[in-house]
């Protein structure tokens, strides 16, 4: 990697302590049917959401799935800084970052590939719902800053960013809603954590067909499903039952996103009289 | 992807007659075109493959490397794709221009690749802890003539199957174990490539789910579903593409359609690639 | 109308009000904005805090590395960088830090090694084999001005916090070892914070100053007091200051650093660690 001369830099080769430690793997499920936290296998976790958190940006929202933390701003419509970018309908820019110190290991501050990819699938999510007809000759900037992953973080960045995208008044045909699931075997669990997702992907034995996870993002009042993406070798059977289960979910967290922008726009209201 | 501008007039042509079940040059909605698979072209490499889908031209090198393991997988070899979008193929590219593209599709092959029955990653691992084979992938887009990511897909396969990987005795020393790699061309093992995945993109045009879209269809459809699909039928990476949503049942749809298609096609290209080795014909090129 | 106002002539809408000593935010000159402070907020770091002063916000991770120690063979490393990212900002693009992340950044260097709060030699883990990384991160959430002392707060807070899983080295195999059940706190001497004050049309001081006072300054200086001595006198150009003016900040500076230890101390006090 070229050296960083803009940032204090450390020695070249450090490791994670954790390196030097056994994680022994974990069991998805337990004797008593119950997840390593305690959830059944269907069960989502406590979700809080909140818009407005961000002075300086036109909307703003911030997201805690347990101890999943995401926040998101969206900056414009602003001016299209290239000439050749110049286009009738408007852009949408997605930026995906996870903090340095969100993840087990420390990551790196330049974008990764895998921060490149959640970026377009972030946008590949919020494209379909944003009205960009009506953005002519100009730009909404979405920027996605991961402070804590605990695993569905790809999905609590889509709500976020949704939240942050309507509070910010941009034109939408709907709120975009995002669920996850990882399954093994016979077994699904939605909203998987960190350890769960890893312990999904990085299976040992080659046996098992059906191992991965899944994330769908889902336009409820236009029924339509925004993005779909899976990783890990899965059976298409499997697949599809698990994406109207995702579905589902996205449904039940409807009435959370919409309360968390009315309450912001009642709280806007109190601020201005 | 290429900038193909098509006029309304004939966008509604081609959604048409897709409505009365024709494409625009008269294929079913599942049928691939006319495909060109050569392998150990380049002498050079480890392993290489030619992959020429209609007008889509790829061309894919893979060199293999020993390196020190990754210590959180100790006893597993790794892949590194690397994806050059070539002026050549469309001036959009020039400069800077095919950045996003080549980014796109080295995370989607890399995310297809990434499940452990991809290919045999323990059997290149030299020695468990310390040495593993590494496998830098580079791709090559000669020439975009719709649906690149299959036909990039396709080539990787190739060239994996095309692979010869040194053999490598160890020999103990004292304070550690000496590597010796073989540089007899004769000596070397192959890759057990039956349970790589092919990308399938399913397009959707109107109502009708399309494989193998050519530019043109491409600019027709809004929104198209990515699927890793291996020669078992499992889907090992899926992505959703494009400015449009889908509805759930669509999905499911496209999910068989691509299962339908990526059993046959795997089967098809490992038949081919058997057959080529098999006959021992004299690779032709790009002189045709 | 007196948006526009503000808009149109900010410099004398400021004067209208400072005439009056007061702030166009209700504040005095002298006067803080109400500074909330959280500690241990992410999990995933050894050490983490968010601080918001006012609107800004910024949060510190500190992720704790090993890697083989310097030429000296028993110091450790300590390496604060601080993100402005397009998040926190309408002012910031994408890309690698600009002007004023990397003055921060070295900054927050300098406050380290000037005040010796954490003593490179303690972040030793074994003479001339294993040394400990700290990298600090400190990411801009919310950028409304004052982001020195948002910064320094943020980084002091979390070294307080941190601890470290315990590492050991073998004597003869030299194999490396991590316990993470078992944790030690990183010894931190001192507590150096930060007063940050801007000079208004050349003669008035307004204490923690707002991005909106910050682009209308003519000169600012930020005072770093620790206990009862002055650390550091940091100031960059601007008007000259009389011999009264830099004792007055220097006054303040001492009232902040004793507020802010104690808000310190108060909120370590209120997490149980």
């Amino acid at each position: 990697m070229p050296t960083d001369t803009r940032r204090i830099s450390g020695p070249e080769i450090s490791h994670s302590p954790y390196d030097y430690c056994l994680t022994p793997p974990i069991d998805l499920i337990g004797a008593d049917k119950k997840r390593l936290d305690g959830r059944l296998p269907a069960q989502l976790r406590p979700l809080f959401l909140r818009a407005g958190v961000i002075s300086q940006a036109r909307g703003s929202g911030y997201i805690e799935v347990d101890q999943t933390k995401v926040i998101c701003a969206v900056y414009g419509p602003r001016e299209v800084l290239r000439r050749e970018d110049f286009s009738l309908k408007g852009q949408l820019t997605c930026d995906f970052k996870f903090t340095t110190f969100s993840c087990r290991l420390r990551r790196q501050h330049q974008q990764d590939n895998q921060e490149k990819d959640l970026s377009v699938q972030l946008l590949e999510a919020l494209e379909p719902a944003v009205c960009l007809q009506k953005y002519p000759k100009s730009q909404i900037n979405i920027y996605v800053t991961v402070l804590q992953n605990d695993g569905s973080a790809l999905s609590a960045a889509i709500i976020c960013a949704s939240l942050a995208l309507a509070s910010a008044g941009i034109e939408m045909y709907d709120l975009v809603l995002a669920s996850s699931v990882a399954m093994r075997d016979a077994l699904t669990i939605v909203d998987p954590t960190e350890r769960e997702e890893e312990a999904v992907l990085n299976k040992t034995h080659k046996a098992e067909l059906n191992a991965g996870s899944m994330t769908v993002a889902f336009l409820p009042s236009i029924n339509q499903v925004s993005a779909i993406s899976s990783d890990g070798e899965i059976l298409c059977e499997t697949l599809t039952k698990s994406m109207r289960l995702c579905v589902e979910n996205c449904l039940k967290l409807y009435p959370v996103l919409q309360q968390a922008l009315v309450k912001h726009r009642l709280d806007k209201q109190a601020d201005t009289s | 992807m290429t900038d193909v501008d098509l006029s309304e007039a004939e966008k509604t042509f081609i959604l048409h007659s897709m409505q009365d079940n024709f494409r625009e040059d008269g294929r079913g909605c599942e049928d691939f075109r006319h495909m060109e698979v050569e392998t150990g072209l380049i002498s050079n490499t480890n392993g290489s493959a030619r992959v020429r889908l209609a007008s889509t031209d790829i061309l894919v090198g893979v060199k293999v490397q020993l390196v020190p393991v990754d210590p959180n997988k100790p006893n597993v070899g790794r892949i590194e794709f690397f994806l050059d979008c070539s002026a050549n193929a469309t001036p959009a590219f020039e400069g800077r221009g095919g950045e996003g593209l080549a980014s796109e599709i080295t995370a989607m092959l890399t995310r297809a690749y990434s499940c452990p029955s991809a290919i045999d990653y323990p059997s290149l691992c030299v020695l468990p802890g310390q040495q593993c084979w590494l496998l830098y992938i580079d791709v090559l887009l000669l020439e975009c003539g719709g649906n690149l990511f299959d036909a990039v897909s396709i080539a990787v396969k190739s060239a994996l199957f095309n692979l010869r990987i040194p053999n490598v005795t160890m020999t103990k020393d004292e304070g550690g174990i000496e590597l010796d790699v073989s540089d007899d061309p004769f000596d070397f093992k192959r890759l057990d490539v039956a349970g790589a995945p092919i990308i399938v993109t399913v397009n959707k045009i109107g109502h009708f789910h399309v494989v193998d879209a050519s530019e043109k269809e491409e600019v027709c459809s809004l929104a198209r579903l990515m699927l890793g699909i291996t020669e078992k039928g499992t889907v090992t990476a899926m992505k959703k593409e494009g400015s449009g949503s889908l509805d759930t049942d669509s999905i499911s749809e496209m999910i068989e359609s691509a299962k339908k298609v990526g059993v046959e096609l795997n089967k098809c290209l490992l038949n081919i690639l058997m057959t080529e080795e098999g006959q021992e014909v004299k690779p032709v090129g790009f002189l045709r | 109308m007196a948006d526009q106002y503000r808009i149109a002539q900010p410099k004398d809408y400021y004067r209208q009000f400072l005439e009056k000593d007061v702030r166009p935010d209700n504040r005095g000159l002298g006067e803080y904005r109400a500074t909330v402070m959280n500690i241990g907020c992410v999990s995933t770091a050894e050490g983490s805090s968010l601080v918001k002063i006012g609107n800004t916000t910024v949060m510190c991770g500190i992720k704790a590395e090993v890697a083989e120690p310097g030429v000296d063979g028993k110091n450790g490393y300590l390496v604060p960088n601080v993100e402005l990212s397009p998040l926190c900002s309408a002012n910031f693009r994408p890309g690698p830090p600009g002007e004023l992340a990397q003055v921060l950044s070295q900054n927050m260097a300098d406050l380290i090694a000037d005040s010796q709060c954490v003593k490179l030699e303690n972040l030793c883990v074994c003479p001339g084999k294993l040394v400990w990384v700290l990298h600090i991160d400190l990411v801009c959430l919310d950028y409304d001005g004052n982001l020195m002392d948002a910064c320094t707060l943020a980084m002091m807070s979390a070294l307080k916090s941190t601890s470290l899983p315990v590492v050991t080295v073998d004597e003869e195999s030299g194999e490396i070892k991590t316990d993470p059940s078992s944790r030690t706190l990183l010894p931190v001497s001192c507590c150096p914070v930060s007063t940050t004050l801007i000079v208004f049309d050349n003669k008035l001081l307004l204490v923690d100053p707002t991005s909106e006072e910050e682009s209308l300054a003519t000169g600012a200086v930020t005072v770093v007091t620790e206990g009862k001595n002055v650390c550091s006198i940091y100031k960059p150009g601007g008007t000259p200051l009389t011999d009264k003016q830099i004792r007055d900040c220097i006054e303040r500076g001492f009232i902040r650093g004793k507020e802010a230890r104690s808000l310190i101390e108060e909120t370590l006090c209120s997490v149980d660690r």
